[in-house]
C-alpha cells in the first residue's frame, strides 16, 4: 500500500489534512485516489475453456494498480447488466513511453455479465473504476508459494513477476519490501482444459505444480493435495501422484498466497496454521459497488469480543488468515 | 445559477442529494465526488445499538436493478457521534442524518442525541426499512408515522424529514400524516419489497429471504409515488428510486419533487453526481427557469403534449 498521504484525493480540498487522513486509513483497501473511467478493450484472449483475458485501455488505472488489487468492470451504456463486478488485476501493460497504459484481467464465463464480456471486441467501450482494495503485502521473502484454485489463479501473475523482480507496478513504481528468491504455484483446476495462463507464469520464472479433479493433467485430487505434500504431510498411496512427489521436494514455504474456492482457501489456512506459514487469502464475495459504499460483501472477521462483519472491498480482499472467524 | 432549494426549514445548496445507505460514510467515495457540491450527505442509517446485520448474501442483481437486505449494518449511534461525524461536518455539504429506531422512544433518544451536535442540516427518519422489523411497519401505518414523527418534531432542533416505503395502498395517507405531524418534508420512495430465487437450489437466493428492489428497474414506480404525494401534500417531496440520470433528476422535478436523492446509481457510476451537477443548470435554463423551485410540479396534465411523447430508449 501507498501511504495515505499520497492517497489522499485531490479533487476535494478540504479533505487533506491528517485527521481526515487517519479516518481514510481505517479502511485499508480504501483507495482515495482511485478513478471510474471509461476505457476500451484493447484485445480479448481465449485463455482455455469458458475463460478469457481482457486487455483494458486505461492509464489512470494500469499505471497505478497493484498486485492483488482489482477493479470494478460494466458496459459504459446501458442498465443491464447493471452492476459493476470485480475482477483481480492480471497484469499491466506498457505504452511506448514504458509507463502502464493497460491492465489485463482474466475471467471465466459464470453469468450475465461475463458472457457478455466473452464477445467484448477491441474498441468496445468499458465503464471501469479502480484500483480498489488493498493488494497482497509485499513482504515476498524466500520461498513465496501461491495456491490458486480455478479462476483464482489471476491475482500471481502480477505477484510472481513483482516478487521476483521482474515488473515493478504503482505510480511512482514501488519497491516491495523484500524478494522473492523462488515462486511456486500450486494450481488446481477441474479439468485440463481449464488451465488458464501456465505459460505466463512459467515465463514469470514461477514453477507450476498442477492439480485436476479429473486427472486430465498434474496431480489428480485436490490442489491441497499439493500443499500439503509439499509441507512434509504424508499422503495414503491413492493420493500420492508423481506431481505431489515433485513438491515434495520443495523447500518449505515462507509464505503462503491462496485465491480460489471458498472451502480451498479454508483448506489452505488450516494447513498453513498448523504449519506455522504465514497465510493471506484473496476472498472474493460478491460486490455491488467495490470501494465500500454497500455493505454487500461482508465476511466474518475476529474481533476483540466475538466477530463482525467487515467489507471485503475495503478492508481487504486480501486478508491474513488468522482474521477470518470459523476459517 | 441559483441552485438553492429550500423545503421548510431545510435549506440546500443545491437539489441532488445522496441515498442514505448508497454512500457508505462518505470517505468511500473521496475518489470519486467533490463532497462539498452536493446538495447534501445522508449517511448509512444509524441505529441506537451496534448491528451486525444480515448474513450474506445481502445483495443481488435483478433486471436494471438489484435487491438488497443489508439489514441495518452499522456500529450504532455512539460509535458515528464520536467517529464520523466530526469528519462529515467538514466536508462541506450539508449533513442529514438518518435513524432507525425500534419504537417512537428509541427515535426520540436517537434524536436527543443528535441535539447534542452542532451543525447537521436534518434528520432523516428511515421509517421504511424493508430489512428489519420495527422498520416498514411504522410507515405502513398513518398513526404511527404521524407518532414517531410528532414525537421527533417536538424534541428535535432540527428540521426533520420522513423517509417513507412504497410498500403500502396508497402512499399519499401516510405522506399527508408525516406532514401532519410536522415533518418538514417526506422522502420517497425507500425499496420494494421483493426477492429473487435459485429454483435450482431451491432456495432464496438473499440471505435474509426477501429484500428491497432499488434501481432503474423502479424509476416509474418511484415517478408516480412522487407525482401522486407531491399532489397531496403540503411539504416538500424529495424524490427517490432508480434516479441515474440528468433526465431521471428533471424528471422527478417536474413531477413535484422539490429535491432527489441519488441511491443506487452511486454504486455503478459513482460520478454521477457530479455530472447531473455539471448538467442541471442548462436543462433549467431549457425550460426558461432562474431557479430549481421554477420547475418543479410544473408537469402539464390538460393540454395535448407539444409533441408526440418520445419512446424512452
Amino acid at each position: 500500500m501507498r501511504s495515505m498521504s499520497e492517497n489522499l484525493p485531490t479533487g476535494s480540498g478540504s479533505v487533506a489534512d491528517d485527521s481526515l487522513a487517519a479516518w481514510f486509513s481505517e479502511l485499508p483497501g480504501l483507495v482515495c485516489d482511485a478513478t471510474w473511467a471509461v476505457g476500451h478493450v484493447v484485445e480479448r484472449e481465449r485463455m482455455a475453456r469458458e475463460t478469457y483475458r481482457l486487455r483494458i485501455e486505461c492509464p489512470a488505472i494500469a499505471a497505478r494498480i497493484l498486485p492483488g488489487q482489482f477493479v470494478m468492470l460494466r458496459p459504459a451504456e446501458g442498465t443491464d447488466p447493471l452492476l459493476g463486478r470485480p475482477f483481480a488485476l492480471f497484469d499491466v501493460a506498457d505504452g511506448p513511453d514504458g509507463t502502464a497504459r493497460q491492465f489485463d484481467i482474466g475471467f471465466v464465463v459464470v453469468g450475465k455479465l461475463t458472457r457478455r464480456m466473452s464477445r467484448w471486441e477491441p474498441g468496445c467501450p468499458v465503464a471501469v473504476w479502480g484500483p480498489l482494495g488493498n493488494g497482497f503485502p509485499t513482504e515476498y521473502q524466500g520461498h513465496l508459494v501461491c495456491v490458486a484454485g480455478g479462476i483464482g489463479q489471476t491475482p500471481f501473475l502480477a505477484v510472481a513477476r513483482e516478487a521476483l523482480g521482474l515488473r515493478r507496478y504503482g505510480s511512482p513504481p514501488r519497491q516491495p519490501a523484500s524478494q522473492s528468491r523462488r515462486v511456486t504455484v500450486l494450481y488446481g483446476v477441474r479439468s485440463a482444459e481449464l488451465l488458464a495462463g501456465v505459460e505466463a507464469f512459467r515465463t514469470a520464472g514461477a514453477a507450476v505444480f498442477v492439480s485436476t479433479d479429473d486427472g486430465t493433467q498434474g496431480h489428480r485430487g485436490l490442489v491441497t493435495d499439493l500443499l500439503a505434500a509439499m509441507l512434509g504431510q504424508p499422503l495414503p498411496a491413492e493420493q500420492a501422484s508423481a506431481t505431489t512427489e515433485a513438491v515434495r521436494n520443495l523447500p518449505r514455504p515462507d509464505r503462503i498466497l491462496c485465491c480460489g474456492p471458498e472451502p480451498m482457501m479454508q483448506a489452505v489456512a488450516r494447513l498453513a496454521n498448523e504449519h506455522g506459514i504465514p497465510c493471506w487469502l484473496s476472498l472474493e464475495t460478491p460486490m455491488a459497488c467495490g470501494f465500500g459504499a454497500c455493505f454487500s460483501c461482508v465476511v466474518r472477521v475476529r474481533e476483540q469480543d466475538g466477530w463482525d462483519y467487515r467489507r471485503t472491498c475495503v478492508e481487504g480482499p486480501v486478508f491474513a488468515a488468522e482474521r477470518l472467524a470459523e476459517w | 445559477m441559483d441552485l438553492s432549494v429550500r423545503l421548510n426549514r431545510l435549506e440546500l445548496p443545491n437539489p441532488i442529494l445522496v441515498a442514505s445507505g448508497t454512500f457508505g460514510y462518505a470517505r468511500e467515495l473521496a475518489a470519486f465526488v467533490d463532497f462539498k457540491r452536493l446538495g447534501g450527505i445522508i449517511p448509512k442509517t444509524v441505529t441506537a445499538r451496534p448491528r451486525k446485520g444480515n448474513p450474506a448474501p445481502r445483495t443481488i442483481e435483478t433486471p436494471s436493478g438489484m435487491l438488497n437486505a443489508i439489514g441495518l449494518d452499522n456500529d450504532g449511534i455512539e460509535h458515528f457521534l464520536k467517529h464520523h461525524v466530526p469528519h462529515l461536518l467538514r466536508l462541506g455539504a450539508p449533513l442529514i442524518v438518518n435513524i432507525a429506531g425500534h419504537d417512537a422512544e428509541e427515535f426520540v433518544a436517537l434524536t436527543e442525541r443528535l441535539n447534542d451536535v452542532d451543525g447537521l442540516a436534518a434528520v432523516e427518519l428511515n421509517i421504511s426499512c424493508p430489512n428489519v422489523s420495527g422498520g416498514t411497519d411504522f410507515a405502513t401505518d398513518p398513526r404511527l408515522t404521524a407518532r414517531v414523527v410528532s414525537d421527533v418534531r417536538r424534541v428535535s432542533r432540527y428540521p426533520i424529514i420522513a423517509k417513507l416505503t412504497p410498500n403500502v395502498t396508497d402512499v399519499t395517507v401516510i405522506a399527508r400524516a408525516a406532514a401532519e405531524a410536522g415533518a418538514d418534508a417526506v422522502s420517497l420512495v425507500n425499496t420494494f419489497t421483493a426477492m429473487a430465487v435459485d429454483w435450482r437450489r431451491q432456495r432464496p437466493i438473499l440471505g435474509n429471504v426477501t429484500g428491497g428492489l432499488s434501481g432503474p428497474a423502479i424509476k416509474p414506480l418511484a415517478l408516480r409515488a412522487v407525482f401522486a404525494t407531491a399532489r397531496s401534500v403540503d411539504v416538500p417531496v424529495i424524490g427517490i428510486g432508480g434516479i441515474s440520470s440528468l433526465d431521471d433528476v428533471m424528471e422527478f422535478l417536474v413531477a413535484g419533487a422539490s429535491a432527489v436523492q441519488i441511491g443506487t446509481a452511486n454504486f455503478y457510476d459513482p460520478t454521477v453526481t457530479m455530472r447531473i451537477l455539471d448538467e442541471l443548470p442548462d436543462a433549467l435554463r431549457t425550460l426558461g427557469a432562474d431557479r430549481v423551485a421554477d420547475v418543479v410540479g410544473t408537469i402539464q396534465l390538460l393540454d395535448r403534449p407539444a409533441r408526440p411523447p418520445q419512446l424512452a430508449d
